[in-house]
């Protein structure tokens, strides 16, 4: 246990200084506002927030600028950074889309020189192959895009479909929440390794479907290798983690929908598909605009399950464990920062498209009464 | 005593009502059986985790599903742990369940503290620039961690505290999880103002006021957030990838990626993984069943509330 206390205490000792050093600073914040007159309260109230406004210096505007930078160097550690410009962004969109002049010509023959193949369509004795200098980054884009395309709106689907289910007085509410909910507990690495268990040659699917196999007279598949399949296979599990946070969420929505909405409906005659179009939709719209936020965040950024799910070539991996795998494995810091831009651009374009079309779909009660009220 | 005579006769007359009675049961079993379904379809991974966790090497690979081990193998359990210590002596059960708890509780504590320093410095007092800062730290949320990542590992590097505790420990004094920042400042604006006013009028420090009097009134959340900061430090796998090299340091997270590439790599040895991952799971789903009103009323704050 020796060696265990010398790994712990000195971080505990730094802890401890850190700690106080954020109190310190706190003080010294609240004292040089005051010095200069700043009012009490606002003067507290700044040197509160000092702790968040460290941190976001140092580890997020600090460490997001530096990126930037590095995404246009090459740097491997060992190596001062060096300034290549616009290279890494060159490489990552160096496309190449080439007619194929017969059906059994290679890919690497039509592209261009080092491009390799992501698509390949054959149509007749010819055909069109579509390639990239770093096909990988292109599949793992591909499969990441994808899976959050479809994982994320059948996550909610699905999920409104639980909470709708749990909001009809059914008995031990709090037991089925309960059960619902408890994948999403569940640490992601080991939801990772459970169901590549499950997924494996031998594992729990492939020996529930046997017969089935047996009686279309196919072979029992590899998941997560064969391309038609894995993307089905991802969004299976992440079904499994997501179904449950997500409606527990709808379902407190669901409950604070006033019975009054749905009684004022059946008087003026709607029927169940109406009240639902017309009432419920309107009212859960935040709580759904919420849920799609964070789910397609989330879900962009899917990592344990990609570091503990062997995929093929063809497949890909997903974007997160690639970057990583760029800058920590293969120790190529600005390729790396270079893709992690891209995804980070990528996430805010999402977003903005999602709360650009909020104001089309989303309903907010609040705002809709204020705009109402007599000025 | 008449009562009881009376309730089953009513029985057998709504009984005798006829179809809406029938579509009410039929309703009924619907849902009923859609929920069964649904259940069945959580809890199944959940049993053939365990399952596998308890039984033979030889009852892995058979041509039937079967989910009750026979004879059941406890010995799994410690099988894990000798294995790992047959490669790395110092990776014994102990040593990695501390530095798992080391950790997590480090973190949490540090996640709880500074996010309720600074909900409060958020809420309770008005000062220009609060709401552009407070929106500002919503916006992080969108940022990708991955972005982060080698900038990061550059700092600590320069710090020279790679393959220490500190990267994931002692940020969490700089208020990392916006996210309960957010879900504490909901909570601390639902206090009635007078509250405080009383306190600073008798002559009370903002830090006495924070520490006796607005801790104090929104326990619910720190409990709630606590189980929730638990669970994410707990269950933290990419920052210790990238920060920690040596074994011994490990948390279960890294170290059940060890067993998986080393031990298990060339035949998956899935009875012991399923172990491993029983155990990592245990503590979090326990503390889940005990705390659960706490826990889902988490989550539920910020959707419904914000």
């Amino acid at each position: 246990m020796d060696g265990a206390l010398s790994t712990y205490l000195p971080t505990l000792a730094r802890y401890i200084a850190v700690a106080i050093g954020v109190c310190a600073v706190m003080y010294g914040t609240y004292r040089l506002q005051r010095w200069f007159g700043i009012r009490h309260e606002a003067a507290a109230g700044r040197a509160l927030v000092m702790p968040w406004v460290i941190g976001f210096l140092i580890f997020n505007v600090f460490t997001i600028g530096s990126s930037l930078y590095l995404s246009f160097t090459e740097y491997n550690l060992f190596r001062a950074p060096e300034w290549v410009g616009l290279e890494n962004y060159a490489d990552l969109f160096s496309l190449d889309l080439a007619p194929l002049e017969s059906a059994d010509q290679r890919s690497s023959e039509a592209l261009a020189p080092r491009h390799k193949e992501i698509i390949r369509l054959e149509i007749g004795d010819g055909g069109f192959v579509f390639g990239a200098l770093e096909e990988e980054f292109w599949r793992s884009m591909r499969l990441t895009l994808l899976y959050a395309v479809l994982s994320v709106p059948l996550g909610l689907i699905g999920a409104l479909a639980v909470a709708m289910l749990l909001n009809q007085n059914v008995r031990g509410l709090g037991f089925w929440r309960v059960l619902y909910y408890a994948p999403a507990v569940l640490p992601a690495v080991a939801t990772a390794l459970l169901w590549r268990w499950i997924f494996s040659g031998s594992g729990l699917l492939n020996t529930a479907l046997a017969p089935l196999y047996n009686l279309l007279g196919v072979g029992r598949p590899s998941w997560f290798i064969d391309p038609s399949l894995a993307l089905p296979a991802f969004i299976i599990i992440s079904l499994w983690g997501v179904f449950g946070a997500n409606s527990v969420i709808l379902l407190a929505g669901l409950k604070g929908i006033p019975q009054e909405l749905y009684e004022a409906a059946s008087i003026d005659g709607a029927g169940d598909w109406s009240k639902f179009r017309y009432v419920t939709i309107p009212m859960l719209s935040p709580a759904l605009f919420y849920n799609l936020v964070v789910s397609t965040i989330a879900a962009l950024q899917i990592f344990e399950v990609a570091a503990f799910i062997q995929t093929s070539d063809e497949v890909g991996t997903f974007l997160n464990w690639l970057i990583y795998r760029e800058a920590f494995d293969f120790r190529n810091m600005g390729m790396a920062s270079a893709m992690a831009w891209i995804m980070l651009l990528i996430i805010l374009a999402l977003t903005a498209l999602i709360f650009r079309s909020s104001d089309a779909w989303v309903f907010y009660q609040g705002a809709r009464d204020e705009e109402t009220k007599p000025a | 005593m008449s009562e009881h005579t009376v309730a089953p006769s009513q029985d057998i007359i709504i009984a005798q009502e006829g179809p809406s009675q029938r579509a009410y049961w039929m309703r009924q079993m619907i849902i009923y059986g859609l929920l069964l379904v649904g259940a069945a379809m959580v809890l199944i991974p959940f049993l053939w985790m365990i399952s596998t966790s308890l039984k033979s090497q030889d009852q892995l690979f058979v041509t039937y599903v079967n989910f009750v081990p026979d004879p059941i193998q406890w010995t799994n359990y410690l099988q894990v742990w000798e294995n790992l210590a047959s490669i790395k002596p110092q990776m014994t059960f102990w040593r990695i369940m501390t530095n798992t708890l080391f950790i997590t509780t480090l973190a949490m504590f540090g996640e709880i503290i500074s996010a309720s320093i600074v909900a409060y410095g958020f809420s309770r007092f008005r000062w220009w620039g609060r709401d552009t800062l407070f929106a500002v730290m919503l916006a992080t949320v969108m940022i990708p961690h991955i972005v982060t990542r080698v900038p990061a590992f550059l700092i600590w590097k320069e710090l020279g505290l790679l393959d220490t505790y500190d990267p994931l420990t002692w940020p969490s004094l700089f208020a990392w999880g916006p996210l309960y920042v957010f879900l504490m400042r909901q909570f601390f604006l639902s206090v009635p103002r007078e509250v405080e006013e009383a306190a600073i009028m008798d002559g009370a420090s903002v830090a006495q006021v924070y520490w006796y009097i607005m801790l104090p009134l929104i326990k619910p959340i720190l409990l709630a957030i606590a189980v929730l900061s638990f669970q994410g430090n707990w269950n933290n796998f990419q920052s210790p990838l990238i920060y920690l090299s040596t074994t011994e340091k490990f948390p279960l997270a890294l170290a059940m990626r060890f067993f998986d590439q080393s031990l298990s790599k060339e035949a998956p040895q899935w009875h012991l993984m399923m172990a491993m991952t029983t155990m990592m799971a245990a503590p979090v789903l326990a503390i889940y069943f005990l705390a659960q009103r706490q826990f889902i009323e988490g989550i539920n704050i910020g959707a419904v509330k914000g």
